[in-house]
């Protein structure tokens, strides 16, 4: 029960959370930026509204929205909040929640194709290149989590007794480096800056946002729904590692987590308002340097784990 | 066995009839396919009894030019290797009754029957051959009856090029072979199998490296791939589907049969073909990403599997060199799983491309697009090997490499060179999965969904019948597969069964990670579903709200 209402939260939370991004910002940039609750009123306006195809699509250009939102809560079902036990885990479950998500894209990647737009064809390209990369990062950072936990589970990454734990010498400092690369997988995977601007306005600049042009109305209310969602996933990963205490107040816990999930979304908020997005061709080496991180930092535990 | 030879002479009856009666073009096809598939069935179920029945193996021997010994045996490996033979072999003669249809070339199509059914009689005694001689007949046989198929098209100057290619290739891996038959036969003195384990350790060695390198060639290792996208799409597509799906799944075969009969786990031989995996993985799908010819893609994607299944086996070797059970159990098992899966997935793209060539005259996936609309059956399809093939649940793809991860998993706590051998494993198979990803989005994107750019794409029709019957069931099987994984790789532990592995594992802590894999793919589906509902209730809703806002 507990599970449920923590997942139930989570999802409500997630576009709250997206709109600090916007509101810090707009603090940096000396503007007041709109409301907190922006992104639920943008949701209710695109649900209203009805949805337009161009000629060209077929079933997969409605069904891209449906998939990746679908995988985006699948991983929250399996995630720990608050070190809430998940609504549902299993030892292995980390494998095939990246593949799914590796399905939500190969989907939007479709999606973006079916539009016979050479532009949205761009865009699938780079989003394919980069996210491959990405998810070299990841596994390696699940290699070392094994290795430190002997577990490949949410769950047991962040619940249970063998936790994982920046604070605990000398493994806890290696986490460090993942904590870094895992922020910088964050801002890949969800088309931050200095990766990919969600602010731009010219197409041929775009990664993510150009694929999902051609999408209205509940398509693309489905699409920024699976956003947040993967955005508050990839937040509350880099959460527990920074906070893997658990107090016996279910509410003080939650309090504590939620507050430090906002923390990082204003290090992304800054991040942006700091930083101007790559070039292209620096990109691959932004996203190869997270995966160096955490490599070293897997070869590192051949001395300190054994 | 009895059952065994019986099916595979009426699989030769159903190659050879052809050739009497090609003046009759229907009936000849049909007579073909249903004796064949007559074959296959006994075959099959004679296998799958073998393989759910494990007792002692069955050995039949014959005496042969007095000197030699034809003898054959049957243990769980074989077994396991011989189900893809008899599952996709008579579904790509099924295929062909539409592809095949030039009544004009009516000797060259019965041409073609006949050495299908020897090829598929020669891959089901490579699978079962138990001594040296049998072995080396039954390998010979099986490459020039390919090298036939390959050059059906013999006017073609590409293909009669393509067909030397892979002639040259096929010659020169058996050479590699017979030279590691030399030096066995120089220690042993006999030409039995068995005695192999008694080999001095670094005759082992060469044995083993020379083999690798011969089945290497077969099998699509690179650097000896070369021959896999010139033959490839020079073979009609069915025949492309069998030899990509199965037969070079034989070199594979051939490994780890090499492997079981040396008997030493030495981490030298595990570091071998986990390297040679992951160069061969990466590497292929690269190249394949480049391709533009979808059967040039679909040969380099070949190549990339074959590497997947390389990382399995070197990771299951590694895991019996150290003496952990888990990964060695959980590598072989995705091994074989992907044997299985990949020649599924990877016939159902051939034939696939098969229809889009039949019915366009179009190689290129460049000129083609929008087909999914022209060709619903086929486009469908072949989204579902496209999921398959990048491993992405809840498609059989998936299961395959989620055993492999698991064991490279399991493998983390070694030390050392095992250790970051087995950690970049994890990383390759990342990558492959990712730029696999990237290759077949490309794919479908490009030649099923947006507009038309040719002619030839824009007058597209539907595949024949029976081409789209063929890839209908294999797509279904993949998503089988992908969603009910447990009796499949029960069959692949059972497949895995003769192997002398590390005791002290057992299959069913895994069966439980397996039911758990098919709740969640369940999970996905429903909760696919369901948005999918609510997301149509809702735009019938805000249909509906305009319109009386439209009207009043």
């Amino acid at each position: 029960m507990e599970s449920i209402v923590s997942f139930c939260f989570a999802l409500l939370a997630a576009p709250l959370l997206a709109a600090v991004i916007m509101k810090v910002k707009a603090y940096v940039a000396g503007k007041q930026g709109p409301p907190l609750f922006i992104k639920y009123y943008t949701l209710a306006k695109l649900f209203r509204k009805g949805s337009v195809y161009s000629n060209s699509t077929s079933f997969v250009f409605k069904l891209g929205p449906v998939i990746s939102c679908c995988s985006a809560i699948m991983v929250l079902l399996f995630f720990p909040f608050a070190g809430v036990a998940p609504v549902f885990s299993f030892h292995g479950d980390v494998i095939i929640l990246f593949y799914l998500l590796g399905l939500g894209r190969f989907f939007t990647i479709l999606a973006a194709l079916d539009t016979a737009s050479p532009f949205e064809g761009m865009g699938a390209a780079r989003e394919a290149y980069f996210s491959t990369l990405a998810e070299a990062t990841i596994f390696v950072v699940l290699a070392l989590f094994f290795r430190l936990t002997g577990s490949l589970s949410f769950a047991g990454y962040f619940t249970g007794t063998a936790v994982i734990n920046l604070w605990n010498p000398p493994a806890g400092s290696l986490l460090l480096l993942v904590v870094v690369a895992m922020f910088m997988v964050l801002l890949t995977e969800n088309s931050r800056v200095p990766v990919d601007d969600p602010a731009t306005h010219l197409e041929l600049t775009m990664i993510h946002e150009v694929m999902i042009l051609d999408h209205s109305g509940p398509d693309l209310a489905l699409i920024e729904l699976g956003a947040y969602l993967k955005l508050f996933f990839y937040s509350a990963f880099i959460t527990r590692l920074l906070y893997p205490f658990q107090l016996e107040n279910v509410y003080q816990n939650g309090i504590i987590f939620y507050g430090i999930v906002c923390l990082i979304y204003v290090a992304v908020g800054i991040t942006e308002s700091i930083m101007a997005r790559y070039r292209m061709h620096l990109v691959p080496k932004f996203i190869l340097t997270s995966f160096a991180l955490v490599f070293f930092a897997t070869i590192l535990t051949m001395e300190i784990v054994r | 066995m009895n059952a065994f030879f019986l099916s595979l002479a009426v699989i030769l009856c159903g190659g050879v009839l052809p050739l009497f009666i090609h003046r009759q073009f229907n009936m000849m096809k049909a007579a073909c396919f249903a004796l064949v598939a007559a074959g296959c069935a006994l075959g099959l179920f004679d296998t799958l009894s073998a393989l759910l029945h494990p007792g002692v193996a069955a050995t039949v021997s014959w005496p042969w030019l007095h000197i030699f010994a034809l003898s054959f045996k049957m243990d769980s490996i074989s077994a396991f290797f011989l189900i893809p033979i008899f599952l996709i072999s008579p579904l790509a003669i099924l295929y062909s009754l539409h592809y095949m249809e030039k009544p004009e070339h009516s000797l060259r199509t019965a041409t073609n029957y006949f050495f299908n059914a020897v090829l598929i009689v020669s891959m089901a005694l490579v699978a079962c051959a138990d001594n040296i001689p049998t072995f080396a007949l039954a390998w010979e046989i099986m490459s020039v009856s390919s090298y036939f198929l390959v050059v059906y098209d013999f006017q073609d100057k590409d293909t009669r090029k393509a067909g030397y290619l892979y002639f040259i290739f096929a010659q020169g891996g058996a050479m590699f072979l017979f030279a590691a038959f030399a030096v066995i036969y120089r220690y042993t003195g006999n030409f039995a199998f068995i005695d192999l384990a008694t080999l001095p350790e670094t005759a082992k060695l060469i044995v083993f490296i020379l083999a690798f390198i011969g089945f290497g060639s077969k099998a699509g290792i690179f650097p000896l791939h070369i021959w896999l996208p010139y033959a490839h799409p020079a073979a009609p597509s069915h025949i492309s589907a069998v030899m990509s799906g199965v037969m070079i799944k034989m070199g594979i075969y051939g490994i780890v049969r090499i492997y079981e009969l040396l008997g030493t786990p030495s981490l030298l031989f595990s570091q071998i073909v986990l390297v040679a995996g992951m160069i061969t993985g990466v590497l292929g799908v690269v190249y394949a990403l480049g391709k533009q010819d979808v059967k040039k893609l679909l040969a380099y994607s070949s190549v990339e599997n074959i590497g997947i299944i390389l990382i399995g086996l070197g990771i299951g070797m590694t895991g019996v060199a150290t003496n952990t059970a888990a990964m060695a159990f959980c590598g072989f098992a995705g091994a074989f799983m992907h044997v299985f899966n990949h020649s599924i997935f990877k016939s159902l793209l051939f034939m696939g491309a098969g229809a889009i060539l039949h019915k366009t005259k179009i190689r290129s996936i460049e000129q083609l697009g929008g087909l999914i609309k022209r060709m619903p059956i086929t486009g469908r399809s072949f989204l579902v090997g496209s999921l398959a093939i990048s491993g992405l649940p809840p498609f059989s793809g998936f299961i395959g490499e989620f055993l492999i991860y698991y064991g490279s998993f399991q493998g983390l706590h070694l030390t050392r060179a095992s250790f970051i051998l087995t950690a970049m494993a994890i990383v390759s198979l990342a990558v492959i999965g990712g730029l696999a990803t990237a290759c077949f989005t490309k794919v479908v994107g490009l030649a099923f969904l947006g507009e038309p750019r040719s002619a030839g794409a824009a007058q597209a029709t539907e595949a024949g019948f029976t081409m789209q019957l063929t890839m209908v069931s294999l797509a279904c099987a993949c998503l089988l597969i992908g969603v009910l994984p447990a009796p499949f790789v029960r069959l692949a532990f059972k497949g895995i069964g003769d192997l002398q592995l590390v005791g002290g594992y057992a299959p069913d802590t895994f069966i439980e990670v397996l039911d758990n894999i098919s709740k969640a793919a369940g999970l996905f589906l429903l909760l696919v579903l369901a948005i999918s509902a609510l997301r149509t209730l809702l735009s019938h809703a805000v249909y509906r709200h305009l319109l009386c806002r439209f009207h009043g």
